[in-house]
């Protein structure tokens, strides 16, 4: 055949036809799939986890740190109601009604200072001796210890508006030796009748005080 | 073939490489449809995946190749109610048949391409599988089921035709 070189080339010389690219796909992922390897999706996946990791840390920081915000930003708050709470008085603070929890309520009722202070007593005792004649009352609650004469302004201030005032008495704010020593000189001076009643309200505030016998010969009634 | 039907996909990538451009103008080229040329030229490499497992060397892998397309072809001549076979001698000819006039003021090419389309389907057969597959008579033969001296006579009388038009100019 010796054409058949002529006409070979004369062949190769015409377009050479290929089959479309969605073909040449179709037909190797068929392969592929047939024999039970994916190459392609098996890339994809990868790439997807490698944003994945990343992404998913990306969004518990962000959680973390919204949320520490979010308690700092509570801590505060609680401060806020509380710490004004502490020096207010008492109506002020039920006026915050936005205040949820018993606990809190609780908390800014009842400050330090009036936890130590005594029960308040319902009637006053009379008026101790005069002041200027007697050491100056020490303030129940080491905390506040007012100098002398302010002290003394202070148990002044107090007895005048003792009657209007009965949740604390002057007495209840004196040791139980000055106390009984007040009384004393009450016998003294032959005010008995206030006498007795200070000493009987001395008893009933310091029930198991026992006074020594030496004070109870001055202030008992004979 | 062996590796692929062994679970080597890439194996497969290297045969369909080596054969998806003369498969296709083989196809495309017996036909003379595109449309038809790509349904069949999927439904050859479908029927290569199919069979991985049964594949057996008893002849070169493009010869099997060819053998699928061929059959595939045939197919598609019976649906179409013509055929391949007996088409050797001059008679069988078809009426658009006489390429040098066809092509008659073209090009050299352009009047081979004329004359590949009007020779007889089973002597473009033969030239394409020779051509494209780079098949032996023997080859061709075993490809389309005749016998060798079938098989070389057809591919003469392609090569004699083809050459009378190109020299026509």
């Amino acid at each position: 055949m010796a054409e058949d070189g002529d006409i070979s080339r004369h062949y190769r010389e015409l377009p050479r036809e290929e089959p479309p690219r969605h073909l040449d796909d179709a037909i190797r992922a068929a392969a592929r799939r047939a024999v039970g390897t994916r190459p392609a999706p098996l890339v994809v996946p990868t790439g997807r986890q490698r944003w994945y990791f990343p992404l998913a840390a990306a969004a518990v920081i962000v959680l973390a740190v919204a949320v520490t915000l979010h308690v700092e930003r509570e801590q505060p708050d609680e401060q806020l109601v509380t710490a004004p709470a502490a020096t207010a008085a008492k109506p002020k603070l039920e006026q915050l009604r936005s205040e949820p929890r018993p606990e809190r309520r609780r908390k800014t009722e009842s400050p330090p200072e009036l936890q130590k202070a005594p029960e308040p007593v319902p009637t006053l005792p009379p008026a101790p001796p005069p002041v200027a004649t007697q050491e100056p009352p020490a303030v129940a609650g080491a905390a506040a210890r007012p100098s002398a004469p302010k002290a003394s302004a202070e148990l002044r201030r107090f007895d005048e508006g003792a009657r209007g005032a009965p949740a604390l008495s002057a007495s209840a704010l004196q040791s139980p030796e000055q106390w009984l020593q007040g009384i004393a000189d009450l016998r003294k001076q032959g005010r008995h009748d206030e006498a007795d009643r200070s000493l009987a309200e001395f008893r009933k505030r310091h029930p198991g005080y026992r006074i020594p016998e030496a004070m109870l010969e001055k202030v008992e009634k004979r | 073939m062996l590796a692929y039907g062994g679970g080597d996909a890439g194996a497969f990538e290297t045969l369909y490489a080596r054969h998806r451009g003369g498969l296709f103008r083989f196809i495309l080229r017996a036909v003379k449809d595109r449309g038809i040329a790509e349904e069949l030229f999927q439904e050859a490499w479908v029927r290569v995946i199919d069979s991985r497992t049964r594949y057996a060397p008893k002849a070169r892998f493009t010869t099997w190749l060819y053998t699928i397309a061929h059959n595939l072809l045939v197919d598609h001549w019976r649906k179409k109610g013509l055929s391949l076979v007996s088409l050797d001698g001059e008679d069988a000819v078809s009426e658009s048949a006489d390429p040098a006039r066809q092509a008659e003021g073209r090009a050299a090419l352009a009047r081979l391409l004329h004359a590949l389309e009007a020779l007889p389907a089973a002597q473009r057969e033969a030239f394409l599988l020779h051509q494209e597959g780079g098949l032996s008579v023997p080859e061709i033969a075993a490809v389309t089921g005749v016998g060798e001296e079938a098989a070389k006579s057809r591919l003469r009388y392609a090569l004699a035709k083809l050459k009378a038009a190109v020299d026509d100019g």
